[in-house]
């Protein structure tokens, strides 16, 4: 039987060397182990590891731009003039997001244009929700409970929380919607579309089954659709239902990318949804099926366009959020996602890796994560310190900061809502 | 050898010769969809109203009405013109075509009896339409002799004349609308229907406006069928698209989509079947048609060929029906839509003086539906997608009739592809002398609206009410139910008291009505309704603060405050309120609660959703009573209060249910229960597909009737020995004489608790019906005596509201709890 008292001391030592090795790590001329893969290249861990410590953008030369992944973002290069882009330049421009109240009910403006993706308690530890939520209360912007309730320790930031309510409806009620300024409809997943939410027994921990009032140690498989919605009309009646529960809320409708996505979105635009957010293949934990991760559905930088064009040839597209996600990793993929035609982006991954996820995926096991974040088992639960990964992922989103305003700066606009659209500003590389 | 089949569908084969398979088609998703089929010729004013209620699964871009059974004198022809003819129905989109098309496939090709232009309102405006509806314009057909003759040669076909000239008139609408339509053209006309005895109309805006449009308000027919459509896209401006379509002899409406498009697209080809229109509906027309005129199958194959019996089901089929269902399934497996879908279809069977009306749902059952029938003077049945759309046409038709009442006196759910019904109701009526009306399912078993002789046996629930009662006093000798109930409106109430006193005893007799013969009727429910909206509506406003009851509706929520004086209930007249959004009832009672009231009586609902939904948490001591027809979605989300259904619910009941307690006298629609974590509910009837799927925590409910199948799948509920949840299920029914009886089996489905890991389902199983195959990851378990303790207090609570005494037969229950859920418990 291990005392409380030594499980405390391993952990504080854990914690410890996990914050100075986050640290020391981006310094290092030569790595001695592989790292990441190549999305999720091992520069661009070490850069986010960086801009997370620093709250600025490594200069050692690190790519903290894109992978080498050989398609995707990773090919879309912006047009910049090297010689004449500036670097940290000095100047604040406006980056923020609104969220269109479409007239019902008042817009909402976030100070960045990202907003955090959901992870639900159980998929990931108390601890790191916890940063997340006070690092988006910090910044002015958003995170998202996942599917898997909503603890009481969430409630003081709950004007930054979005609630989301997935197929499997685990832990939503009337009150966490109440709650809420804006509810997120999770109808698919971008890396798993065509499957629900799982969590294996490993991980349903008597708090995460409490919460979810699902037996413990059994594993939890929402449904792939929400049974009450086989249609387009099925689905607006799912969103007057919510906005009887909550008038004041914004409706968020995440759908993955199927090839008649413009389709699924204009149906949510009709529907009363004022957010549509297209989730695509290569966002998820390392709990998310391989085999559906990459192989079904559009690419999030196909369908984006095609939504946006769609909207505008409708005459929709002032009044609809569009939000792209399921893979963007930097900076500089949020700015291409919104010259692709998106109004912002939703971060999940980033955030993991700026406490200090290093890509294992070992996310579905109990005691699989060695940074304490895809977790919910006690002792490992606690290697972050809430307020260290808060001020992490404040620090990343302050070196994103200062990259998307030596992006405007140097195309000459005023503001990121000038970039959407602006697919001629890119140009894909051979 | 060449069989007919053969020669027609090769005959086809140079109209599509150069044509492609476009996999292009025009999203849509669910519709609202409405049908009825009567012995009397009734007026389209009837569907309007239905369809206006359904509006909310339309969204104004493409209505559509079938009318079958017509009248010849309306059409200003002579019966023996009707009776000959094919009624072509072009549809002009450009004027400027008529006399090209008329040349080429109308005049020359055929005999025409009689031609002119269908009435329509000058200004399509006026009654908010935005894009002109086309000019209709009736030609009355039959091929010109020598032409059919030689089409008959060139077929070389067996099959008589009849078949002949119906494809005949098949072929030339296909040419027709190819060149005057066809999707990628010009849109120029196009054929609405070219059937016999069927008249087809659609729009772009919503199926009501078809109705005024049209002037078919006093237009008489047997049948009728109304269609809103629900296409994806924003834009829409020509009505091509909307339902119904024609085959040959049947027009088909839609609700839902296929996931096999492509497939069914691909089987048709090969049968030199090819869309036009580009839509699910058009190729589900195709395959019916095929099934039925091509390879000439009775309609339960048909129904097989479109919906085949699958898993359990099967094997519970006879022998020899499993060897004819296995060839139909292996021959059209490919013509075999997959849904969600659910049809309605009227069919004209003009050799044999017949009209009938069809609905089919898919095997998944997952669109909405429901069916009714009323019998008396004038038999009708109907097929809607919501209960309160058939309630719509009943109330309208007993406003200009009396033979007609506001209730049906049966309704039910079809069960797809099963043994049980075959998912599948047919509705024939004769026009032979005498019009007559047949209700029938898959197997041929007919339906019928039994009505009981014993019409005294409410004056039994009536001595049970106390010495004060209304009911009571006003009871003398001889006096029928509905003569006292006549006697109880009129009279002169002394306190506002009174009238709740009155409103209660109505209300117990509604309760208990499924074990009283004389209640049973439509028309026995239809005036207790009409008793008891009287009364509700003779409350004073709020402004009367002497008044213990207060009368509140649309018009006057505005004044809505908290109850002053002897104020204590809250009289909520929902008719005129909308269905969802600020203005809506549910918004009002969310009010009402906010501003203090304990006890809402909401009546007269006519389909708005969301009832009881938004009360936040914790809202116990609230009470809603419910009367008239609510809409989807009631009780989801409830977190406390409580609210007795004195009638049937909808679809979407008690989602996400927290606590609180749910009374339904009568059945429940589809996803019940849906990821509800507690609570206690009672059904008196049953519920239709998959109640309780992925329900957590612990909710208790006892469902007196049954379920059409995947009861409680991935139930999560814990231990229901340990404060977990449970289902009873007693599978009972009540006949036309009021007796409790058993259903034939408790549970016909083929899932049961599948997928499980919490939670129990104790099923009354006098019969041992219920086997292993019908569960997937549970055991049959025998009861303990904790078992025993906790089903009896729920049984209890389930006598005191629906008198059903069942406490005392513990030992016919089975338990199914989930395999091994010992271990994974402790």
């Amino acid at each position: 039987m291990v005392s409380s008292k030594l499980i405390e001391l391993k952990v504080s030592k854990h914690t410890h060397n996990i914050s100075k090795t986050l640290v020391n790590l981006p310094m290092q001329k030569e790595l001695s182990h592989p790292f990441g893969n190549a999305r999720w290249t091992d520069e661009l861990i070490l850069s986010t590891y960086y801009q997370s410590s620093t709250g600025k953008n490594p200069s050692n030369g690190l790519n903290y731009k894109t992978g080498k992944s050989n398609g995707g973002f990773d090919r879309l290069q912006f047009k910049i003039n090297q010689n004449t882009f500036k670097e940290d330049s000095n100047e604040d421009y406006d980056i923020s997001l609104t969220l269109n109240g479409r007239g019902r009910i008042p817009d909402k403006k976030l100070s960045l244009p990202v907003y955090g993706g959901g992870m639900s308690l159980g998929s990931v530890s108390l601890n790191f929700i916890l940063s997340r939520a006070t690092a988006a209360k910090r910044l002015d912007t958003l995170t998202c409970t996942g599917e898997g309730g909503y603890p009481e320790e969430l409630v003081p930031l709950k004007d930054y929380v979005i609630t989301q309510l997935a197929t499997g409806m685990f832990g939503v009620s009337e009150k966490t919607l109440q709650h809420t300024p804006m509810v997120e409809f999770k109808y698919a997943q971008g890396a798993k579309p065509g499957l629900g939410g799982h969590l294996l027994a490993d991980k349903v921990t008597l708090e995460v089954s409490r919460l979810r009032e699902s037996p413990v140690n059994t594993s939890l498989y929402s449904p792939f659709p929400f049974h009450s919605v086989y249609s387009v009309e099925d689905h607006k009646k799912h969103l007057d239902w919510v906005s009887t529960i909550n008038p004041k809320a914004l409706l968020s409708v995440k759908v993955a990318t199927p090839k008649d996505v413009e389709m699924v979105a204009i149906g949510s635009y009709f529907a009363g949804a004022n957010v549509v957010h297209l989730d695509g293949a290569f966002g998820g934990t390392g709990a998310a099926p391989e085999i559906a991760k990459k192989n079904i559905a559009l690419p999030v930088e196909y369908a984006i366009p095609l939504v946006h064009k769609y909207f505008i040839e409708e005459g929709v597209r002032d009044n609809i959020t569009l939000i792209a996600s399921g893979g963007i990793r930097t900076a500089y993929d949020v700015a291409k996602a919104i010259a692709l035609g998106a109004d912002g982006c939703v971060i999940g991954t980033s955030e993991a890796v700026a406490v200090g996820c290093v890509h294992c995926g070992n996310c579905e096991s109990g005691r699989g994560c060695q940074i304490g974040i895809a977790t919910s088992d006690e002792e490992l639960s606690k290697f972050i310190k809430v307020e260290w990964g808060a001020q992490r992922i404040v620090n990343m989103y302050t070196a994103w900061k200062q990259q998307w305003n030596d992006l405007l700066h140097h195309f000459g606009l005023n503001s990121i809502k000038e970039l959407r659209g602006r697919k001629d500003l890119l140009v894909y590389k051979k | 050898m060449m069989s007919d089949v053969d020669r027609i569908i090769q005959s086809r084969s140079k109209l599509v010769s150069d044509l492609d398979i476009s996999y292009k088609r025009e999203e849509e998703g669910g519709c609202g969809v409405i049908g009825f089929a009567s012995t009397k010729q009734v007026e389209g004013k009837h569907l309007l109203k239905s369809l206006i209620q359904m509006d909310n699964r339309g969204n104004g871009k493409g209505g559509g009405v079938a009318i079958l059974g017509l009248n010849a004198d309306q059409l200003g022809i002579d019966q023996e013109v009707l009776d000959r003819n094919f009624i072509l129905q072009i549809a002009y989109l450009d004027d400027r075509v008529q006399n090209e098309l008329e040349q080429k496939y109308i005049f020359s090709k055929f005999e025409v009896d009689a031609h002119y232009d269908f009435q329509n309102i000058e200004d399509f405006q006026s009654i908010g339409l935005e894009v002109k509806p086309p000019r209709v314009h009736l030609y009355f057909i039959h091929a010109k002799e020598n032409l059919l003759e030689s089409f008959a040669k060139e077929l070389a076909f067996d099959g008589g004349i009849d078949r002949v000239e119906e494809e005949f008139v098949f072929q030339n609408s296909f040419g027709l609308n190819r060149e005057f339509y066809a999707s990628l053209g010009d849109k120029r006309a196009f054929v609405l229907s070219h059937a016999k005895n069927t008249l087809v109309f659609k729009l772009v805006g919503y199926g009501h406006h078809v109705i005024q449009y049209y002037k078919l308000a006093d237009f008489k027919a047997h049948i009728w069928i109304g269609h809103h459509r629900y296409p994806t896209k924003g834009t829409v401006w020509h009505p091509g698209g909307a339902h119904p379509f024609v085959g040959m002899n049947e027009v088909l409406v839609h609700n839902g989509d296929f996931s096999n498009y492509h497939s069914v697209c691909e089987y048709l080809a090969q049968r030199n079947l090819y869309p036009l229109f580009l839509t699910d509906t058009e190729i589900s027309v195709y395959l019916f048609d095929l099934y039925s005129r091509i390879y000439n199958y009775p309609t339960e194959y048909i129904i097989e060929a479109l919906a085949p019996t699958t898993e359990r089901d099967f094997y519970m089929l006879d022998k020899s029906k499993q060897v004819i269902y296995r060839d139909i399934q292996h021959n059209h497996l490919h013509g075999s839509p997959d849904g969600p879908w659910f049809f309605i279809i009227g069919r004209s069977i003009y050799q044999e003086q017949m009209i009938q009306l069809l609905g089919i749902t898919d095997t998944s059952m997952l669109r909405p539906q429901v069916f009714a029938i009323q019998s008396g003077e004038h038999d009708i049945a109907l097929i809607g997608s919501e209960r309160q759309a058939i309630d719509a046409i009943l109330l309208s038709l007993s406003k200009s009739d009396e033979c007609y009442t506001s209730k049906a006196d049966r309704y039910w759910n079809a069960r797809g592809g099963s043994y049980t019904d075959g998912g599948a109701f047919i509705f024939s009526v004769s026009l032979k002398d005498k019009p007559t009306l047949v209700v029938q399912d898959k197997f041929g078993n007919e339906i019928t609206a039994k009505i009981s002789t014993n019409m005294n046996d409410w004056l039994t629930s009536v001595e049970k009410l106390n010495g004060t009662s209304y009911l009571k006093k006003l009871h003398r000798d001889g006096i029928s139910l509905h003569e006292i109930i006549n006697d109880l409106r009129s009279s002169p109430f002394q306190s506002s008291g009174d009238k709740i006193s009155a409103i209660n005893e109505l209300t117990y007799l509604l309760d208990n009505s499924h074990l009283i013969a004389s209640m049973k009727s439509g028309r026995s429910k239809h005036i207790i309704h009409e008793a008891i909206f009287e009364i509700f509506r003779s409350f004073p406003n709020i402004e009367n603060t002497e008044s213990i009851g207060i009368l509140v509706d649309s018009s006057t929520i505005g004044n809505l405050r908290s109850p002053i004086g002897k104020q204590k209930y809250l009289i909520l007249d929902v008719k005129e309120f909308d269905s969802e959004g600020i203005n809506s009832a549910a918004m009002a009672i969310v009010q009402a609660y906010q501003t203090g009231w304990k006890q809402v009586y909401s009546f007269d609902w006519r389909g708005q959703r969301f009832c009881g939904s938004g009360l936040g948490p914790n809202s116990y001591g609230f009470r809603i009573d419910v009367y008239g027809n609510p809409g989807d979605y009631l009780g989801s989300g409830l977190d406390g209060a409580e609210i007795y259904v004195h009638t049937a619910a909808q679809d979407q009941v008690g989602q996400m249910m927290k606590t609180g307690r749910l009374v339904i006298y009568g059945d429940v629609g589809q996803a019940f229960l849906y990821g509800a974590k507690g609570g206690e509910i009672f059904v008196l009837g049953n519920t239709a597909g998959r109640p309780l799927i992925n329900a957590v925590g612990k909710p208790k409910v006892v469902i007196n009737g049954t379920c059409l199948d995947y009861l409680a799948e991935s139930f999560m509920a814990g231990d229901p020995l340990n404060d977990g949840g449970f289902a009873v299920v007693l599978g009972l029914e009540f006949d036309h004489n009021g007796e409790i009886q058993n259903l034939n089996t408790p549970y016909p489905g083929g899932n049961l608790l599948s997928l499980g890991s919490g939670g129990a389902i104790y099923i009354y199983d006098p019969n041992r019906q219920v086997e292993d195959n019908q569960l997937h990851g549970g055991q049959i378990s025998v009861l303990s005596n904790l078992d025993d303790k906790l089903i009896s207090k729920y049984l209890k609570i389930n006598y005191d509201l629906f008198s059903i005494p069942y406490e005392d037969k513990l030992s016919d229950f089975k338990k199914i709890e989930p395999k091994n859920s010992d271990t994974v418990l402790k």
